[in-house]
This record gives structure tokens, C-alpha cells and sequence, in this order.
């Protein structure tokens, strides 16, 4: 074992001296940023949540290579995020879940203080081997309410997509209509007195366009969904890959809501519709400044 | 002086908390395996819970509590054996001390009742459902015991009764399967999994013990120690070497080999590798004040100490 971790390290180190500086530079700007977010470690390193902010630091470089140069992220708005306990809370879209790396690359390296930005992820995931850990230690958990609770009394900020795979499988012709929200992100604001900031992504809807979703067979492989686009099935997984659209991230003003998380179901689905529109907002104004959808 | 019984009390465990209780108690104890010269203040009685003179040993010395650690935690021998001394035992000790005015009792149960999941939530609080038993059937006598303890509580409200659930305690002393486990050279694991878990010190669920009964302590509570690390971490922090293994070969192996009586572990708890069991200690602490006194990485080395 011993060996095999001097072998483990040797290809790092490898790996490392051909980095191109740049990228080096962007590492050392990651692990800089990681080492500023406002969180506990024990004398091993680990927060209470399981989150390495060393191994985050280091899965984060292919997300942040994304975000500069393949994305080219642009944030709009952040300082908007108030220090504490918050939700973001995000339109979903385009196949696969980039939207949410960027927004967790975006609040890592223009929030200021850097803020980890925690997903709340499915069922499935601690059952897969290497995902279940890798996810945990970047700070990610199973999205149960309790655990969601827990991370907004322990002061985190928490990244939640009501719309699901609904929003992420969603046609192309349907890229910017929201689709409907789950009201669960708004019970634990009100249970928690979390402040909510929308966020619109534009560029993720345009990133994969899908032209069906098989979502039976989808079921059959054990997938969420399966979904039909120019590439993919046709490139294999190669066709997975997204366009290289331009991500523009707007963040609105915190919305704090009062009442019971309790309540009956209209009366919260009216909060939640609040944030909806706030989004769309976001969105609507996100796509008026932008001049296309690659640049 | 109160006087205190401690079930177990030849075991690591059961001498640590006796000594520590010498000095706010007198104490007695009965265990399965006989402790050779005890210090004097202490009578021990060598016997079996299930037998009739457990009962004569409770209506001589009368005790005021009772502890109850006198529980098989490992699978070194026959499950049924187990299960009859844990859950039976259990009933015996519990009838009895509704028939022999015992105001106190601290039953030691143990934080896998509440079962490993990939939805288990990251701190589980003392409501949560006991359901060990979905994928480990052969611990369901630790959970039958917290019930079977859990119902006394309401059944009998005079009796001051707090029910235990402490994380993984390690310690020179401790003989469980994870203490074992953790003492092993090469340590096996699940391939791509390493989940966080949660360690207590010998002395500090001695100590929480002791405070449950000084405070007349009454409910369920999880007991948590300094803190949580990732399991490879652990063994990394207590000498050993893990060995990851692919669980399509792991588990058929776990399964055959606890079959032919070659290892202590039933296949079970080979989740308790792969998912997380970390418990909310926040009960107990604001009902006692109790905060561990060993940190992880002292906590790691006491194990490495009995070796």
C-alpha cells in the first residue's frame, strides 16, 4: 500500500510538472480561495460535514478550467449573497448538471469571503463507489431536510434546484420556461429564517439542447432520464460534452420570508412563486444584455 | 451511599466504570466471566443474567441502580447464544429491578441500532427509527434490547431510566467488533467508500455513564465523542493499513467465510463501511454538560496502547 501510494504520488507530481503554469496558478488560486471559507475543521481536517477542503480544492481545477476558459463565467451581482446561512436557489438546464459546478466554481472564486456553496444531491449517489466520498468530501450532501437544516443552523450556504430533472431533461424548446418548483427549498427557509437569494443562469439552457427526453428508458438503464440530443446518443459519451455557450450568473437581492413552514400548501406555493419570478426576472434581463449565446 | 450493581462488570468496561463509581457509590457487580481479585470495596458475583441466582444476587444486595454493559458485542460465538444472553438478559435485569425497588437504571446500548443507509441524514437525533435490523439482522438484539429498554422507560416513569446509544468507543479495554476491527494489521474496506464516523474514548463513556446516574438521568440519549474522521483516516490514525476491497468479491467472501465461522463479521456490517452513522449528541449534552475529555487523535492512540 505503501508503494502503491509513493506510485499515486509520483504520477501526481508528474501530472503536476506538466501543468502549464497557468494552470498551476489557477490551482494555487483555488486551494488560496479554499482555505478562506468561513468553516470549522477538527485537527484532521474535516468540518463537521465531512467536507476535505484540501481534496475540494483539488477536484475543483477541472470545474475552474471550465469556468475561465470553456464558459467563461461571468457573475453578476454576487456581493448580493449575505454572509451566514443562505439558499440559493437556481433555474436547472441543460442535461447535465454544469450549472451547478459553475455556480459553486463562481461563489468559490468571486464570493467574497469565498463561500462553498453546498449541493444537496440524490439518494443514489452515496451508493456509488468513489462519488459517495468524492461528493462528501466537496462538501456535498444527501438532500434530506434534516440535512439541509443542519447546514443553514451551521451558518453554510446551500444550492437548491427546485425544478429538478424536470428543469435539467427539459427540451430545447423549452430552454428558459421554468419549469414547476418543488416547495420543500421554502419549508426549510421558513423553518430555518433563511434568507433566499435567486440566482438565473444564462448559458446552461443553450449548453445541450435536448430534442426528447425517453424518460421509460431512462428508468430501464437506471437513469433519471434519457435524453435525445444532436450528440448524444450518437457520440457516445463523447456527446455528452456541452457546447461552449457563455455562462452569465445573476444573483438578485436576498428575499427574506416570513411565516410557518407549516402552512398550507397555497400559502407557501405564493412564496415560492415570488422566487420563481425573481428568477425569471434575472433570466429575462440575463438575455436582453447578453449579444449571443456563444460570446 | 447509593448503592450501584454493574452487569459486565469483569469486562474492560465494566472495571473502568466501576472504579469510576468506587467513589460516589458502593459498588457490586455480576458478570458471565469471573474477575479475579477485585479490589476489596467491590463484590463480584460470577453468573449467568438468565439464571435464578442473578435474582437472589439483586434481592441480597438491594441495589439503588444498575448498570447494564453485560452485553455480548462481537460474533466470536454462537448468534443465537447472543441473542438470548442480550435480550433475555435484558428482561431478567429489568423485571427484577421492578420487583426489588431499583431507582436508577443506565442501560448501554449502542449507536448502530439506528442502521447504515445512503439516506441516512448526517446527524441522526434520538427520534429516528431503529431499522439496523433491514440490513443487518444480526444486531437486531441490540436493537430489541433499546426497545425492550425504551418501553420500561414509559412503562415505569418512577424509575429513573436513561437508555445509551454511544458512538464507537475505543480503548484498551474494549473488545468490539470495530475496536478488533480497527486492531487488525491490514484492515479490510469497501472499495470507494469511506465514510465519516464517530469515536469516543473509554474513559469518557465511563464517565458519561457516571453522570447519567449522578444526574438521575430519565430518556434516550446518543452519546458523542470529540469528533468524526473518515474511516480510512481512523485506521490510518490507529496503526493500520486499509486494504480496499472490490464489494462484489467483499461481500460473497464476508458472507462465506462468517457462515464457516472463519471471521467475526456477519455480512451486515459491511455497511456500516460504505455509509455513515453519525449521531447528534446535542441531547445528552445539554441534559448533562457532559463533554468528552480525550480528543480523536488521544482517542486513536488508546486503542494502539492495548495492543
Amino acid at each position: 500500500m505503501a508503494q502503491r501510494n509513493g506510485l499515486l504520488e509520483g504520477i501526481r507530481d508528474l501530472a503536476g510538472s506538466a501543468m502549464p503554469s497557468g494552470v498551476k496558478e489557477l490551482q494555487r488560486e483555488i486551494a488560496d480561495r479554499v482555505r478562506k471559507i468561513p468553516t470549522m475543521l477538527n485537527e484532521f481536517g474535516y468540518d463537521a460535514f465531512g467536507l476535505h477542503p484540501e481534496t475540494a480544492s483539488r477536484q475543483m481545477l477541472a470545474a475552474a478550467l471550465a469556468y475561465r476558459y470553456y464558459f467563461r463565467v461571468e457573475t453578476f451581482g454576487i456581493e448580493r449573497v449575505p454572509p451566514g446561512g443562505v439558499l440559493l436557489i437556481s433555474n436547472h438546464a441543460g442535461q447535465l448538471p454544469f450549472d451547478g459546478m459553475m455556480l459553486v466554481v463562481a461563489m468559490l472564486l468571486e464570493g467574497e469571503p469565498p463561500r462553498l456553496a453546498r449541493g444537496m444531491g440524490e439518494y443514489w449517489i452515496p451508493q456509488l463507489p468513489f462519488m459517495s466520498w468524492a461528493a462528501e468530501r466537496g462538501g456535498n450532501l444527501v438532500g434530506t431536510p434534516e440535512n439541509c437544516v443542519a447546514l443553514l443552523e451551521a451558518g453554510e450556504c446551500v444550492m437548491v434546484f427546485p425544478e429538478g430533472v424536470r428543469g435539467m431533461n427539459k427540451t430545447f424548446d423549452q430552454r428558459y420556461q421554468l419549469q414547476r418548483f418543488g416547495q420543500g427549498f421554502m419549508r426549510l427557509a421558513l423553518q430555518t429564517g433563511t434568507p433566499i437569494v435567486p440566482v438565473g443562469i444564462v448559458g446552461s439552457e443553450e449548453q445541450n439542447p435536448g430534442l426528447a427526453n425517453f424518460e421509460s428508458l431512462g428508468k430501464l438503464l437506471g437513469m433519471p432520464a434519457f435524453p435525445i440530443t444532436p450528440m448524444f446518443p450518437l457520440l457516445g459519451p463523447l456527446g455528452m460534452l456541452p457546447l461552449p455557450v457563455k455562462y452569465r450568473v445573476h444573483f438578485g437581492e436576498p428575499i427574506h420570508f416570513d411565516g410557518k413552514s407549516s402552512d398550507e400548501d397555497e400559502v407557501v406555493q405564493q412564496k415560492v412563486d415570488r422566487v420563481r419570478v425573481a428568477i425569471d426576472d434575472l433570466l429575462a434581463d440575463g438575455r436582453e444584455q447578453r449579444e449571443g449565446v456563444f460570446r | 451511599m447509593e448503592k450501584v450493581l454493574i452487569t459486565g462488570i469483569a469486562g474492560g468496561q465494566g472495571r473502568l466504570l466501576a472504579s469510576r463509581l468506587m467513589a460516589n457509590f458502593t459498588v457490586c457487580g455480576v458478570d458471565w466471566t469471573p474477575w479475579p481479585n477485585p479490589p476489596d470495596e467491590i463484590s463480584v458475583y460470577t453468573l449467568d443474567l438468565r439464571k435464578r441466582r442473578f435474582e437472589d444476587v439483586v434481592r441480597t444486595e438491594r441495589p439503588d441502580a444498575v448498570v447494564h454493559l453485560g452485553m455480548i458485542r462481537h460474533f466470536k460465538g454462537d448468534p443465537k447464544r447472543r441473542h438470548d444472553v442480550n435480550v433475555r438478559g435484558t428482561k431478567q435485569l429489568l423485571d427484577h429491578a421492578v420487583e426489588y425497588g431499583v431507582q436508577k437504571i443506565v442501560v448501554v446500548s449502542s449507536g448502530y441500532v439506528y442502521g447504515a443507509f445512503p439516506e441516512n441524514p448526517f446527524y441522526l437525533d434520538e427520534e429516528h427509527p431503529l431499522s439496523a435490523s433491514r440490513s443487518y439482522p444480526e444486531i437486531r438484539d441490540l436493537v430489541e434490547v433499546d426497545s425492550l429498554a425504551a418501553a420500561f422507560l414509559w412503562k415505569y416513569p418512577h424509575i429513573r431510566t436513561a437508555v445509551l446509544r454511544p458512538v464507537n468507543v475505543l480503548g484498551a479495554s474494549v473488545r468490539t467488533m470495530i475496536a478488533n476491527y480497527l486492531r487488525r494489521e491490514r484492515v479490510p474496506t469497501v472499495l470507494g467508500f469511506d465514510p465519516m464516523m464517530q469515536f469516543l474514548h473509554e474513559s469518557d463513556i465511563a464517565e458519561a455513564i457516571a453522570q447519567a446516574l449522578e444526574q438521575g438521568l430519565q430518556g434516550v440519549f446518543n452519546v458523542v465523542g470529540p469528533g468524526q474522521v473518515p474511516l480510512h483516516t481512523a485506521i490510518r490514525e490507529t496503526g493500520g493499513q486499509a486494504t480496499p476491497i472490490l464489494e462484489p468479491l467483499f461481500r460473497p467472501a464476508i458472507r462465506m467465510l462468517f457462515g464457516a465461522g472463519v471471521v467475526p463479521w456477519p455480512p451486515g456490517a459491511l455497511d456500516y463501511l460504505k455509509f455513515p452513522v453519525t449521531l447528534s449528541g446535542e441531547r445528552f449534552a445539554e441534559a448533562t454538560g457532559f463533554q468528552p475529555l480525550f480528543g480523536l487523535a488521544e482517542t486513536f492512540a488508546s486503542l494502539r496502547a492495548g495492543r
